[in-house]
């Protein structure tokens, strides 16, 4: 094991300070004098034709300066694909979902753009709708879009092996329906930017997860060349996908009013406005089929997955293939045929959310798996440690996996008290019934989409021996400033102190693809590797030639620079800077890296190759009690035992899994979207309910050490794997103690207690 | 429909300040007085990202109207540093990693700061019911209550 | 039309400094052209999202600083003033010793943010079928009093509520003054809260108990039920059968099962009626035998 100086100790978080005192600037902090402000006014309908607005009033309004409709934009769409560009900033001549952007005002203040959005007049033409994606496959379902027959937004199928013989072959086979919720990311701080339309082109203070999506939308949108399109990025308050990868009306109207007034303008989203219609997860119904030899080997997999895609693509296409494409990890799997379909529906748009793709079926998959354990008399343990990868390995479907720590996870789950001691403890203690309930997950790292992928970072030299870095990657909460300023300062032998990373501001920071598939610690972070590497060599040289040796013989560590066995040719890493930078006439040294894959090719539409660099392996434990009356669940404990290569910063890493962790106990627990024809019914924090501290398990996090060699120092992913491990974990603790298995999110108190109670009348 | 003249103490020291009666003290305090530190997450009293302290007490100022800040003392989470120097309990959260995208982190405190006020040193339970009414999506409450459970060990959490 | 408004609407805003100001604007009020509010944890969130009509003036109701109280003497049982924060009412001493129901149930609302400025009075006046403090109100036999430009009365909290988010208030009209009798003998109580999380949740059910025992008998027992019915309810059947019998587990039970037949549940986003009915027998079970062992 390397001993690292900065790599793998418990660095605080580089922003903790500022966002400590509230200095912190989120895009809604901003104010520019003379700016306006930006309101957009919405469809009370899921699904109607515009026949006609009329902004008449609004504009006459004192205060007013400026309005627009959806023909402003000129027809100009976007979406993931080329050929799913459905989505328009703007509803033009039809509404999909309620609440879709129609019309936005520019007021000189909130109060006024509010109360002029109320003198829009919109006659819709109301037709009806379809609000389940079952119904809407159907013939005679209203046509949602044009282009899109039987309102299949995309579809995706695999098949590796033979299913049908394996199943004929195996000695047990299960079919079984399962179904998510409707959940949504949940970040606290809504949506909001500032833009400004000048002669120098677009600038926008964006609260992007993702900067550089906005930034080629925009510039494709008003036909600006990218140079004269600036993102820049304020602190953001939580992304976990979705809606901060993506653009926004608001982002479109606020740019455009600026334009054509002149002046900065604002826009922030309300929490109601971002519970009813920003992008959500996918609904998916999962028909699962699992085979297995009476040993417990799984012998084959089919999935049929049918996903409510809402109203418009989105990233739709890239999460349906990660349903099915990441299906043949974590266990071994000979077999597998996956057959998907994203059905466009008149509910909001869904997208992408951490654990993109993989946490529906997965959800299914080890249910599934238990269920057929426990009916073959084998050890829940037993049968995932008997099917667990170990790498290396290489599945059906061309995904290399070079360190697994599956095995290795699920051992440490197994020395735990609260799995050796739970059938003593499963005695009933009052109302309360105890469970504990294991899973088993893999989730990729460095995920690629089509088109540009690679991350890029410049690390320039200031005279005085400080550095400053430059990246396009988000920290979004996430931690990953801290962490690529570690790589940085533990390849140039700094402290982290002496590093500082600039914001991200497409005028100057590299093109980045963006923080997603959680892509950031190993792309990012092997580019910033990379740019110091260079960096180190430039001043190696320097060094090399002041003291006639070797470059390579130069050593970076504890702020200095020393010979490699000649320790009294030493100097200060400051005055190394100093004197590479006034060398000759002066020197710029810069230091320049960016991340290449290096792999095979991918399929995407096969589902065959790698969609990212390395995967994660997450083995939890969860431990419940359970009201047998009310159907109340305590969560009482989770143990995580995560395979993330090697954690670079221990607390980030904790931490993130202890986020994910609670995110996914929300999921599978409280979190829904009541639906009504289209109208979301609990729009509120009070009741689309998500974890508060009240509610918490006990986490114990164990990093399980398996260094990838994809990673920087051997690191991959963390906590998407804890996020998709934990709804199965606690559906099957639920089971445990109630021996009832609940197959569709979440499972709510009232599921629970209510299916004891027909259990108790069918007795 | 007048605007008001308030005289309050903000953080220590005197402020005035003239407000339209529908404004709120969140409102006043972010637009009119650039203190952006309370954030407004939900504005209905939902999530706690807008607290701050009025009268010794933690409050939603997203549902306090600004006009009620007359006569009041309000603390902000810009007021409980001193220049350079953290409070024990921002102290604490730097060196506990108690946040990870921020937003949620300047209510935290302040209710943080109240529970410390109170109960100089809190179970755990103590700490879960003092937060009970600030919400954060990203850390999973684990940091958040380390980090108070630091800051109450130094027996300064509450000044 | 669809906006999602961030900002109240536009009112003006006024702040008596006594009661009999206070009443004096109140005269000839209609249509809610001055709605008053207190701790504003209800009214504001509302008025934003323009579940209430924008009133013409908003009236501060802080400034009657008189009747922010918490009295409490062995003769007139415990007043709780208009003004009386939550926080104030669930931490008083001789409230959370002599009238836990109360206590327990102001408790469970919301956070200590909400508590801190939300009102016992306020949480009555919301007339929502959920309020919290309300089943307590109904188990402990409480009277408001109620006052007007034309004149004082004194309503039974049984009698206040018309219907979810409807009391029997009048356009000029103030709740100034909760009244509750003092404890009878050996009285005991409880408040449980139904909820899929922890907190900050709408009661799915509330159930408040007070029971009082002489010799292992029931010499009186009192029963209310949140979010079960248009209104707050008392459980009457259920009591009926409990009192003058030995306590025990059957008759406990049999409460239960009529305190749910009684119930008046609905579906809704939140919870179905089925459940909630469900719920109001174990609860109410629940409810009675921890205010026994209170």
């Amino acid at each position: 094991m390397e001993e690292y100086s900065v790599i793998g100790k418990r660095i605080p978080r580089v922003d903790g300070r500022v966002k400590s005192t509230g200095e912190a600037k989120y895009a809604a902090d901003l104010a520019m004098p003379g700016m306006l402000w930006c309101k957009i006014l919405r469809s009370p309908y899921a699904h109607a034709r515009i026949l006609h607005i009329d902004t008449s009033r609004a504009e006459r309004l004192p205060g007013v300066k400026a309005v627009c409709t959806g023909k402003d934009f000129k027809g100009w769409r976007w979406g993931w694909m080329p050929q799913t560009r459905d989505e328009a900033p703007l509803a033009v001549d039809k509404v999909r979902y309620l609440a879709e952007a129609v019309a936005a005002v520019a007021a000189v203040d909130e109060d006024t753009a509010e109360e002029a959005t109320d003198l829009i007049k919109v006659e819709y033409e109301e037709l009806p709708g379809v609000f389940d994606a079952e119904a809407s496959m159907q013939a005679g379902a209203p046509q949602i879009h044009d282009y899109a027959k039987g309102n299949l937004s995309f579809e995706f199928h695999m098949d590796f092996g033979d299913v049908d013989k394996a199943f004929r072959e195996s000695d047990l086979v299960h079919e079984d329906r399962f179904e998510t919720g409707r959940v949504i990311t949940g970040y606290l701080e809504p949506p909001a930017a500032v833009a400004l339309w000048d002669s120098s082109g677009i600038t926008i203070w964006a609260a992007k997860q993702s900067p550089y999506f906005v930034y080629r939308h925009l510039a494709d949108c008003f036909k600006m060349p990218l140079n004269k399109v600036r993102v820049v990025q304020p602190f953001i308050g939580g992304g976990f996908g979705g809606t901060k990868n993506d653009s926004l009306a608001g982002d479109f109207c606020s740019v455009l009013f600026s334009k054509m007034t002149g002046k900065p303008v604002k826009f922030i989203y309300s929490m109601k406005e971002v519970l009813m219609t920003c992008r959500r997860r996918h609904n998916m119904i999962v028909y699962n089929k699992m085979g297995m030899k009476k040993d417990g080997t799984l012998t084959a997999m089919q999935s049929r997955v049918i996903a409510d895609g809402g109203a418009y693509t989105a990233i739709g296409p890239l999460t349906m293939y990660l349903t099915g494409s990441l299906s043949t990890l974590p266990y071994k799997l000979p077999n597998f045929r996956h057959d998907a379909y994203r059905i466009f529906t008149n509910n909001p748009i869904s997208a992408a959310m951490r654990g993109h793709g993989v946490t529906h079926t997965r959800f299914a998959a080890e249910l599934q798996m238990e269920m057929m354990a426990e009916q073959l008399g084998i050890d829940p343990l037993e049968i995932r440690l008997k099917n667990a990868i170990t790498a290396p390995h290489e599945t059906i479907n061309q995904v290399k996996v070079h360190s697994a720590g599956l095995v290795e996870g699920l051992k440490v789950l197994a020395e735990t008290d609260n799995w050796k001691n739970r059938a003593g403890r499963r005695k009933v203690e009052g109302p309360w019934s105890r469970g504990v309930g294991i899973s088993g997950t893999s989730y990729l790292s460095g995920a690629r989409q089509r088109g540009h992928q690679s991350c890029a970072a410049v690390v320039r030299l200031c005279e005085d021996g400080t550095v400053d870095y430059l990246t396009g990657a988000t920290d979004c909460g996430q931690g990953s400033d801290t962490v690529l300023v570690q790589i940085i300062a533990e390849e140039l032998g700094l402290s982290v102190e002496c590093i500082d990373i600039k914001r991200v501001d497409t005028a100057t920071t590299p093109c980045d693809a963006g923080s997603y598939g959680s892509r950031v610690t190993v792309l990012a972070g092997e580019a910033a590797k990379k740019a110091a590497q260079d960096l180190k060599g430039q001043l190696a040289k320097v060094a090399a030639q002041g003291w006639q040796v070797a470059a390579e013989k130069i050593v970076f560590k504890d702020r200095r620079v020393f010979v490699q066995g000649s320790p009294e040719k030493a100097m200060s890493f400051d005055k190394l800077a100093k004197t590479a930078c006034y060398s000759g006439s002066g020197a710029v040294m810069i230091g320049r890296g960016y991340s290449d894959y290096g792999l095979d090719a991918y399929d995407f539409e096969k589902g065959s190759g790698m969609p990212g660099t390395s995967f994660s392996f997450t083995s939890q434990l969860t431990d419940v009690d359970v009201d047998m009356e009310t159907g109340f669940v305590k969560c009482k404990e989770m143990i995580i035992a995560h395979d993330c290569g090697t954690p670079l910063n221990p607390i980030n890493v904790e931490a993130q899994n202890q986020g994910g962790a609670i995110q996914g106990m929300g999921q599978v627990m409280y979190e829904q979207f009541v639906m009504k024809r289209g109208q979301t019914m609990n729009p509120s924090l009070a009741d689309y309910k998500m974890p508060l501290a009240l509610d918490i398990p006990r986490i114990e996090v164990i990093d399980i050490i398996t260094h990838d060699p994809a990673g920087p120092y051997g690191a991959k992913e963390a906590s998407e794997g804890s996020h998709v491990s934990t709804p199965p974990s606690v559906a099957i603790a639920i089971h445990d103690a109630t021996g009832i298995w609940f197959k569709e999110q979440p499972i709510t108190p009232e599921k629970i207690a209510l299916a004891l109670q027909r259990k108790k009348e069918k007795v | 429909m007048e605007m008001r003249a308030i005289k309050f103490t903000l953080n220590g020291k005197p402020c005035e300040a003239v407000v339209k009666p529908w404004r709120t003290l969140l409102e006043m305090l972010r637009e009119d007085l650039y203190l952006t530190g309370p954030k407004e997450g939900c504005g209905e009293g939902e999530c706690g990202s807008c607290t701050v302290i009025m009268g010794g007490k933690t409050v939603n100022s997203c549902l306090v109207l600004a006009v009620e800040a007359d006569n009041q003392e309000i603390l902000t989470i810009e007021g409980l540093s001193d220049g350079e120097h953290l409070h024990p309990i921002q102290a604490a959260f730097v060196n506990k990693s108690g946040m990870q995208c921020g937003f949620c982190t300047p209510g935290m405190i302040m209710s943080a700061k109240v529970l410390l006020e109170k109960t100089p040193r809190p179970s755990e339970a103590e700490i879960k019911e003092g937060i009970a009414g600030n919400f954060c999506r990203c850390t999973g409450y684990t940091k958040i209550i380390e980090s108070i459970q630091a800051a109450s060990e130094t027996g300064k959490g509450g000044k | 039309m669809v906006t999602f408004y961030r900002r109240l609407p536009r009112f003006d805003y006024v702040k008596p400094e006594s009661l009999s100001e206070a009443l004096g604007l109140l005269k000839g009020n209609k249509n809610g052209g001055i709605r008053v509010y207190a701790g504003g944890t209800d009214v504001i969130p509302r008025l934003k999202a323009r579940l209430l009509p924008a009133p013409e003036v908003l009236m501060d109701l802080k400034g009657l600083t008189e009747l922010n109280y918490v009295e409490y003497d062995k003769k007139q049982g415990l007043r709780i003033g208009a003004l009386a924060a939550i926080s104030s009412v669930e931490s008083h001493g001789a409230v959370q010793a002599r009238f836990a129901v109360l206590s327990q149930g102001s408790h469970s609302i919301a956070s200590t943010q909400v508590r801190n400025r939300g009102t016992v009075v306020g949480n009555i006046c919301s007339a929502v079928p959920s309020a919290d403090a309300v089943p307590a109100l109904l188990c402990l036999g409480a009277t408001l009093l109620c006052v007007s430009p034309r004149g004082e009365r004194i309503i039974d909290i049984e009698d206040f509520f018309a219907g979810p988010r409807k009391t029997i208030l009048a356009d000029d009209e103030l709740l100034k003054e909760i009244r509750i009798p003092d404890m009878p003998k050996g009285g005991r109580g409880a408040y449980i809260k139904l909820s899929t999380r922890s907190r900050m949740e709408l009661a799915l059910v509330g159930v408040g108990a007070v029971v009082a025992v002489t010799d292992g008998v029931f010499r009186d027992v009192r029963i209310g039920l949140g979010a079960v019915a248009p209104t707050p309810m008392r459980a009457s059947r259920a009591e009926e059968v409990l009192r003058g019998e030995k306590v025990g587990e059957q008759v406990i039970a049999e409460a239960g099962r009529l305190a749910a037949a009684a119930s008046l549940p609905i579906d809704d986003h939140r919870a179905s009626a089925e459940y909630r009915r469900l719920m109001v027998e174990v609860l109410v079970k629940r409810a009675i035998g921890q205010a026994l062992k209170a």
